[in-house]
């Protein structure tokens, strides 16, 4: 770094701006530019109209998702009509990241939409040894943790893998961000459980979800049904208890489900009571394998939103500033919690 | 609204060919272009327009008013008063959070209760770039390199949508000129713009954001959990994820402001390249590096006051660059890092004699030690990070993708420019249509590698 040259004749920046010029540049007309630009648009159309369609149904309601579907939906419409769509898709395939979730039972598939008919049974599993007095199951060793969600689990995922790496244990941080159980177009959270399962037989699983809820689900008679009714909440039950079970392995496993704190806006908060309620109703058949840890009272009692709270004496920040997901302080102060908690069911 | 979204792939058409359309008659192309770019600032957040639109009218006014004075003095206190708001602006936005818990952490040790509301708030998308750029604005005018704009151009340069959000920071004396008049529609560098466009694409969504997933955020994130070897391999490809980030972004930004006919100043000129502190900060961010030679460095004394003066400056200098991209003491470590290496380059003074592969080694690895400390969540696992670095284990993640991905980034840099610059050119000058078939098929190809819950923002964002 040197001083600045007197205010006067060439900058010694100028060099910056004229590098465009030094290399002997071609210039065009700029319809040339506005034609090429509007070409690469229409090759992108042809082989990947259905690509747009589906990104604007990921998106939330607004105008930009109505602008999105505007043009994605005759885009879909023209690459369904060309055979080009299908090419581009062979040829790049083989560079997707996501995971196959081919021949997976997702929600749609599967009775999740539905009530059980018949009068449901009882078992066992439906209770708490520890609530009702009865001797608990020993504890075994924790070799392999999966934590899953959405934002929300991050960085708890992190938080965790950090307390328990110490301890040769496992961690698999599998956060799904922008997803959300209410809506399968980004991942279907029902296959995507299977999926996690298969791959990893993890013996815990900590899931943190519910930042994206409330779209439409179909009901039991295949209508949308629209957030947050009480039908909406029972589809959303079903989906969590299609979940539960898929993460417990017939009880080889136990599952921890963190509920959401209260959001700030009072819009996000009606949502988030409803996720929360229809957790509580998923799991219920599996008291003794599935832990529903209850963040509300730890970050908003009475469901009363605070960016601070005190951890050892020292007000403390632990929400970001979006006023949905925890800071690094506040998910350290979970991650506390649920080690806790899942030290009560696995040996150190 | 990202660039590489398909939101922006529906924008930016729409908005280049209306553009060109309206490009003879300022009077209606500049309040389109500000009505875009508000609109596109305004897909991140609608209530930060008016906060982009009370720094253009507050900095417009300091420039006006400093134009109209000779009194030095007067003309002191507009910028001054023109700086305080900006840095007001960045200082609430940004660093009230850190540092009110900082006091908080430190009243509660003694007893006291937080001093100020603990309270979260929103980091306004690009802030840290437009304050900056309104800062260059009024002082410019103050020493007289710039004249002040009308009101209507000062707001087409502040939001200008290409540099709106991660910039690079142009200077007002570098964009004011060319709004002066219209931009000749038989001269447009069309090949460039379409080249840079998909460079950028690939160097963030196929380079950036793979190195991300595969290695630097798993690693980062657990250092506890790597050793050596992986740990390494984290902070090289962290080296080569940021430059493909940022260069990407940057590629992005002058290929879209060379369509619609206006040019950026270059960021990047081969990082890695480097054989010393100096040497890095002329090819790293390079506006970045000159706004705090000029407007910090220089005003501070620069290296007129002797010796010690000049360490002072470039430490503070730097300190203060680090704290410019986030609240943290790991950005406020990482600049204090720099600050060093500068200061014992400086102290050096070009004494030791050694081949310049070994200046271009040790600078290269003293560059990627700084990426630990910038990159690492917090410095207790910055301290974890590198304390573990030295341990055994075996290489389970130096996977032929990922160490391939390093070895091109690092590596391309590592050529010698000429030859560079002559296939860049050779590209630039096929045709138009040409191009536009290879940027469709690189989007294509680039949008395959992008996993479902889409493209995550460029790193600068944050800043």
């Amino acid at each position: 770094m040197t001083n600045a040259p007197p205010p006067s004749g060439p900058h010694r920046d100028d060099a910056l701006m004229n590098r465009f010029d030094r290399m002997g540049l071609r210039c065009f007309r700029a319809r040339d530019g506005v034609l090429a630009v509007l070409l690469a648009a229409v090759l992108l159309v042809v082989s990947q109209g259905d690509s747009i369609r589906k990104a604007g149904e990921q998106m939330n309601p607004g105008i930009g998702r109505e602008v999105v579907l505007g043009v994605g939906r005759p885009a879909a419409w023209i690459a369904d009509q060309l055979p080009f769509a299908g090419v581009s898709r062979a040829a790049t395939a083989w560079l997707s990241p996501n995971p196959s979730l081919k021949g997976l039972q997702g929600f749609s598939s599967r009775s999740a939409a539905t009530a059980n008919s018949g009068t449901p049974v009882v078992t066992p599993e439906a209770f708490d040894p520890a609530a009702i007095g009865a001797k608990p199951p020993p504890k075994r060793p924790l070799h392999t943790l999966l934590v899953t969600g959405d934002s929300m689990s991050m960085p708890l995922d992190s938080d965790l893998a950090r307390l328990l790496a110490p301890k040769g244990v496992r961690v698999i941080q599998d956060p799904h961000v922008g997803s959300g159980i209410s809506n399968t177009l980004l991942v279907d959270w029902g296959k995507l459980a299977g999926l996690q399962v298969r791959e990893d037989h993890p013996n815990a699983v900590v899931i943190f979800i519910g930042a994206n809820e409330g779209f439409p689900m179909p009901g039991p008679e295949g209508r949308e049904v629209e957030c947050c009714s009480t039908a909406w909440a029972a589809i959303y039950a079903n989906r969590v208890r299609q979940m539960a079970d898929t993460y417990r392995q017939n009880g080889l496993a136990r599952v921890y489900w963190l509920t959401l704190p209260a959001p700030r806006e009072a819009a996000r908060r009606s949502i988030a009571r409803v996720v929360n309620a229809a957790i509580e109703v998923g799991v219920e058949p599996w008291a003794n394998q599935i832990r529903v840890v209850d963040t509300v009272p730890i970050f908003t009692p009475n469901e009363t939103y605070r960016d601070a709270m005190s951890i050892n004496g020292s007000q403390t920040i632990v929400r970001q500033a979006d006023g949905i997901h925890l800071n690094d302080a506040g998910s350290s102060l979970l991650a506390g919690i649920v080690l806790a908690r899942i030290e009560q069911d696995f040996t150190d | 609204m990202l660039f590489p979204t398909v939101q922006f792939a529906i924008f930016f058409p729409i908005v280049l060919a209306i553009s060109w359309w309206l490009m003879p008659r300022p009077s209606l192309w500049k309040p389109f272009i500000i009505v875009a770019s508000y609109i596109f600032y305004a897909s991140a957040s609608w209530r930060f327009v008016f906060l982009l639109g009370g720094v253009t009218l507050g900095n417009q006014l300091a420039a006006v008013l400093i134009a109209r004075t000779e009194d030095e003095r007067q003309r002191r206190l507009l910028v001054g008063g023109a700086v305080a708001l900006d840095l007001g602006v960045l200082g609430v936005f940004k660093y009230y959070s850190f540092f009110v818990q900082q006091f908080a952490d430190v009243f509660a040790h003694v007893g006291l209760g937080a001093p100020l509301p603990l309270i979260t708030i929103a980091l306004p998308v690009g802030v840290s770039f437009y304050t900056f750029q309104a800062i260059s604005y009024v002082v410019d005018v103050k020493r007289r390199l710039v004249k002040p704009a009308s009101l209507i151009d000062a707001a087409v340069y502040l939001s200008f949508f290409p540099h709106l959000v991660a910039g690079p920071i142009v200077r007002a004396r570098e964009f004011l000129p060319q709004l002066s008049m219209p931009r000749n529609p038989n001269r447009v560098a069309v090949g460039s713009g379409l080249a840079l466009i998909a460079l950028g694409v690939v160097e963030k969504v196929v380079i950036a954001d793979y190195l991300a997933r595969a290695i630097v955020e798993p690693v980062f994130a657990v250092p506890q959990a790597y050793t050596g070897p992986n740990l390494l391999l984290a902070a090289y490809g962290y080296a080569a994820q940021i430059y493909c980030d940022f260069s990407g972004y940057t590629n992005i930004a002058i290929g879209l402001a060379l369509l619609l006919g206006y040019v950026f100043p270059q960021n990047f000129r081969s990082p890695y390249r480097a054989t010393g502190f100096r040497d890095f900060w002329r090819r790293w961010h390079m506006t970045l590096s000159r706004f705090l030679r000029d407007f910090l460095y220089i005003p501070l004394g620069g290296n007129r006051g002797g010796r010690l003066a000049t360490y002072r400056n470039l430490m503070i200098t730097m300190i203060l660059g680090g704290l410019w991209h986030g609240a943290a003491w790991t950005f406020v470590l990482w600049g204090a890092f720099q600050g060093a290496g500068l200061v014992t380059e400086h102290a050096l003074g070009g004494r030791i004699r050694a081949p310049a592969w070994l200046k271009w080694f040790v600078t290269f690895h003293l560059i990627v030690f700084g990426w630990i400390l910038f990159r690492s969540e917090s410095l207790h696992l910055a301290g974890v990070f590198l304390s573990r670095l030295a341990t055994i284990g075996a290489p389970t993640l130096w996977t032929a993708p990922v160490v391939g991905a390093i070895v091109v980034v690092i590596g391309l840099q590592l050529i010698p420019e000429k030859p560079l610059e002559r296939f860049q050119v050779r590209i630039e000058r096929l045709r138009p249509a040409l191009l536009a078939v290879g940027l469709a098929i690189v989007i294509l190809f680039a949008a395959a590698t992008v996993p479902s819950q889409g493209v995550p923002p460029f790193i600068y964002f944050r800043f």
